[in-house]
């Protein structure tokens, strides 16, 4: 009796399986997800000044009303550019610096209007025995460009003293480890 | 024989197609992962405002000359903040944190340690170099920083 192999076929099931890549996907995900920071929408994207001796903002302690001021230089378009500032330089022009208030542009002559509003609205309970006034609760963090004129910050801080607001606080970057 | 499953697809009858699921989660990762951005730390410096001078604007006259200055101004040409202390101008951080110390120890030892270190900047001085001397400040622990109104008195020198 002759033996005769059967001819090996052309179908192959070559199947891949995708598990361990959905695992690791998923895991990919959650991560990025996690770290994703959209909760801050109130914080411009700004270069800060680094100091060492800062104080970590604390998480666990009771948040504060707080009034986030940025003051940050105009964004490169089509219409406008600024060469010093996209070269990294100082740039000292008054009217490329904007103050930004939730994400809206405030004018200068505005400032005053806008800090009042919202000290108005976190009033303290009772009369200020030195201000002779009720002032306001609210409390504001001034996060400046490193370049920022000094001038555009002490207005802020002249402003707020002006509508009540007493708690400020300047914000500034942690320097990395080893800088 | 008959009823022996002997093929993976008579084990496993239900077949769920993933590859959607992967298209999915591959869009998503590829969205988290390009708006992706390590958050820089952040922290404050605390100041509270004088309470009762920001509605009449009025200024302490009396109390003008127990401080330590620093008078900050912006050189153009240079690009850089010139920094002044008693009449000396400085040029390295360390020097002025040594003369801050050296001035405010002096306040100390005349039983005035609230003698605050007042910055006099001009207002087109960075803010970097505004911060560069809080810090020096903290550092050297003084916590009563004080920020001055107005121009800064005539550079020394000029």
């Amino acid at each position: 009796m002759s033996r005769r192999r059967k001819a090996p076929t052309v179908k192959e099931d070559v199947t891949c399986n995708l598990i361990p890549m959905v695992d690791i996907m998923f895991l990919l995900l959650l991560f990025f997800l996690l770290g994703a920071d959209m909760s801050q929408r109130e914080q411009a994207d700004l270069v800060l000044p680094t100091a060492s001796e800062i104080k970590e903002a604390d998480k666990n302690k009771t948040e504060e009303r707080t009034t986030t001021v940025n003051i940050q230089h105009r964004q490169d378009s089509a219409a406008f550019s600024c060469p010093v500032n996209a070269q990294g330089g100082f740039c000292r022009e008054a009217d490329h610096w904007v103050i930004v208030i939730r994400g809206r542009d405030v004018p200068r002559a505005e400032l005053k209007n806008q800090l009042k509003a919202e000290a108005d609205e976190n009033l303290e309970p009772d009369i200020d025995p030195a201000a002779g006034v009720r002032l306001s609760a609210q409390k504001v963090t001034i996060r400046a460009d490193k370049a920022a004129p000094y001038g555009d910050v002490n207005k802020v801080i002249e402003t707020c003293s002006a509508v009540g607001i007493y708690k400020v606080e300047v914000g500034a970057a942690v320097p990395a480890p080893g800088s | 024989m008959a009823g022996v499953s002997v093929g993976e697809s008579e084990e496993n009858p239900v077949n769920i197609n993933v590859t959607p699921l992967v298209d999915i989660i591959f869009c998503l990762c590829v969205f988290f992962m390009i708006s992706f951005k390590f958050k820089q730390l952040e922290g404050k410096f605390d100041s509270w405002l004088p309470k009762g001078k920001g509605a009449t604007g009025s200024v302490q006259i009396e109390g003008l000359l127990d401080e330590v200055r620093v008078a900050m101004f912006w050189d153009e040409a240079r690009q850089v903040t010139v920094r002044q202390l008693r009449n000396r101008r400085i040029e390295t951080d360390q020097e002025l944190s040594q003369l801050i110390k050296e001035a405010h120890d002096d306040w100390v030892r005349m039983n005035k340690p609230d003698t605050p270190v007042t910055i006099d900047a001009e207002a087109r001085v960075p803010w970097n170099d505004v911060i560069k001397v809080m810090n020096l400040c903290k550092q050297n622990h003084i916590d009563k920083i004080e920020f001055a109104l107005g121009a800064p008195p005539p550079v020394a020198g000029q």
